[in-house]
């Protein structure tokens, strides 16, 4: 488990102290304005910048203990739109960092619906389609576990910058899904930077809401995204809508 | 599913860097069989033996013709693995040592090392002449990453090539301004050095590339792995267990001590650190592993055939190889981008 204790930065762009443990099995996701941290705590997060003051932790031993190789079998990084400039294959690209079986990149490779694509060469892709070979990788290279051939992930942590910036919404949905199933059946924790609330809201099993560097709340979506709090933090007008079922809500902007 | 058919993808891959390795260095022979027995004066394939049949073969192979073989086999070999290395730092297609300025930036500290502080003969002035062309290098590399890594994203390309441009000019403008105000023993020695010609290889030099160069080309192959990892970008590369800040300073020093010692010894022989990966890239595929390698023989191979070519296309005179290099290299690099712009 990935525990912040009070970590913080100092240096622009700085961070507040965050407390706040990121939990196996959940999908997290970071949302807030422009410029209130939230890649800052990604990369806080990854071990990139380590704290200026309190501690992060993986597994209650500090980061800066852990080498850059175990860390790297257990948190795999998704960088925005950083697709390879070189005709990569597929199937090349996708063992970069890690040595999986060829059982378990098959089954990545399936589990991503890439496996009509593993031939191909990445630069020819969808920008959906590109989005998910990096996550494919991502996974790869985690082995949190290697004695666990039947959940070789759990415990791994994945953390993406916006992965859904540059996709439509059918790519969004089928994207969100795989995390989602990802975070639940596989057992890892994954950390999400969002723009898209509406996404947080239905994909999300935990929020984090930013505001110029501090958290202002945090928790399930049903308590942290609502019509005050997101208006507040967006310096933004707009309406909290039911769904006819009642189960989930929509955000919509004001005219 | 079988021991055997897990490993095989992996066996697959070692075999193909086999073989393609294989022939490249075979090819690479059999180049430098034939160079060293064509040129002006024509050698009996028995000196490869050790016989010197005729009374001038030991004099025209021991003096001339083997440090100008080493010679362009550790040039050429260098040019290509630092545009290899310089495509894969800069996660661009067409960085190359020449294009970026680099090779100017030597040229330039070389020929203020000749002009300005007298540039002694000598040992100690070729040496001087060494270090002067690596720190050329060295600066000219940090600027051009510099600038590289400021710009926006996207906009790298154009600022890349920009800044290499502007290097070139510059440069290009200092270096008349030197010729201009040199004296006349100066401006022999000049332009006896910058025309990038092979001609003046001597053993002092070329021992001085036998001891730096090796190495560099060490670093360079090491670095594969870290270069392809660095294709996934910083952040993402960082989270695979990379050291970028190491790994990208080991490559930097590296191809500035490569470049800038082929320009101290050779001057500028431009695009076959172009040339030679984009090509190979095409053949084998964008993976470092093999690229590197690959391109450290297809560039020896490259430079002792275009040196052959310089030595006999209008022997007994010599055509300087850079020239040769450019006129290929240039061509290609426009064909490159009208491709681009019209695809």
């Amino acid at each position: 488990m990935l525990r912040l204790e009070e970590a913080g930065l100092c240096t622009a762009p700085a961070l507040d102290a965050f407390s706040g443990d990121v939990v196996p099995g959940e999908l997290l996701a970071i949302v807030g304005p422009n410029g209130a941290g939230k890649t800052t705590l990604l990369t806080l997060l990854a071990g990139l910048r380590l704290p200026d003051s309190g501690r992060l932790t993986l597994d209650a031993i500090d980061l800066r203990d852990w080498t850059p190789q175990s860390l790297a079998s257990r948190r795999a990084i998704v960088a925005q739109r950083d697709v390879p400039n070189f005709a990569w294959r597929v199937r090349d690209l996708v063992t970069l960092g890690g040595t999986p079986s060829v059982a378990r990149l098959e089954r990545t490779l399936e589990s991503m619906q890439l496996t009509a694509f593993s031939e191909r060469v990445v630069t020819e892709l969808s920008g959906g389609e590109s989005q998910r070979v990096m996550i494919a990788r991502a996974l790869c290279q985690l082995a949190p576990r290697p004695e666990d051939a039947t959940r070789p992930m759990a415990g791994g942590i994945l953390l993406l910058d916006e992965p859904t910036s540059a996709l439509d919404i059918g790519q969004q949905q089928r994207l969100m899904r795989l995390l989602a199933r990802c975070a639940r059946d596989d057992g890892l924790a994954i950390v999400c930077v969002l723009h898209d609330l509406n996404l947080a809201a239905r994909y999300a099993h935990r929020v984090w809401l930013l505001k110029a560097g501090r958290r202002v709340a945090a928790g399930t979506p049903e308590n942290v995204l609502t019509a005050e709090r997101v208006a507040n933090a967006f310096d933004a007008e707009l309406t909290l809508l039911d769904t006819a079922d009642g189960g989930e809500r929509v955000l919509l902007l004001d005219r | 599913m079988t021991v055997a058919m897990l490993a095989d993808p992996i066996r697959r891959a070692s075999r193909r860097r086999r073989r393609v390795l294989t022939a490249l260095a075979l090819l690479l022979v059999l180049a430098l069989v034939i160079a060293a027995l064509t040129g002006a004066v024509g050698l009996s394939p028995r000196v490869l033996l050790g016989e010197m049949p005729a009374p001038m073969d030991a004099y025209v192979w021991w003096q001339l013709r083997l440090p100008r073989l080493l010679a362009a086999t550790l040039i050429g070999a260098v040019l290509a693995a630092s545009g290899t290395a310089m495509q894969g730092l800069f996660r661009n297609p067409l960085a190359d040592p020449t294009l970026l300025g680099v090779a100017s930036g030597a040229g330039l500290a070389v020929a203020v090392w000749i002009v300005l502080l007298g540039g002694m003969g000598g040992q100690f002035g070729l040496y001087g002449q060494f270090v002067a062309g690596f720190l050329g290098a060295l600066f000219i590399t940090v600027v051009v990453f510099t600038l590289g890594s400021r710009a926006p994203e996207g906009g790298s390309l154009t600022t890349l090539l920009l800044a290499g441009l502007v290097l070139n000019t510059l440069a290009g403008a200092a270096g008349g301004l030197l010729a201009f105000i040199a004296n006349d023993q100066q401006l022999r020695q000049l332009s006896l050095w910058g025309m990038g010609t092979l001609a003046h290889s001597l053993w002092p030099g070329v021992i001085a590339a036998l001891i730096v160069m090796p190495p560099t080309l060490w670093v360079l192959a090491r670095s594969s792995h870290d270069l392809d990892l660095l294709q996934l970008g910083e952040l993402t590369a960082f989270g695979a267990g990379l050291n970028v800040i190491r790994m990208r300073r080991g490559v930097v020093i590296a191809t500035a001590l490569g470049v800038g010692l082929s320009v101290a010894l050779v001057g500028i022989i431009g695009f076959i650190g172009l040339l030679v990966p984009h090509t190979l890239r095409l053949w084998l595929g964008p993976g470092h592993r093999l690229l590197m390698p690959a391109s450290m023989l297809g560039g020896a191979l490259l430079l002792v055939a275009a040196d052959t070519l310089a030595r006999t296309l209008a022997s007994p005179a010599e055509i300087p190889v850079g020239l040769l290099t450019s006129i290929v290299g240039g061509s290609y690099f426009l064909w490159l981008l009208l491709r681009r712009r019209f695809h």
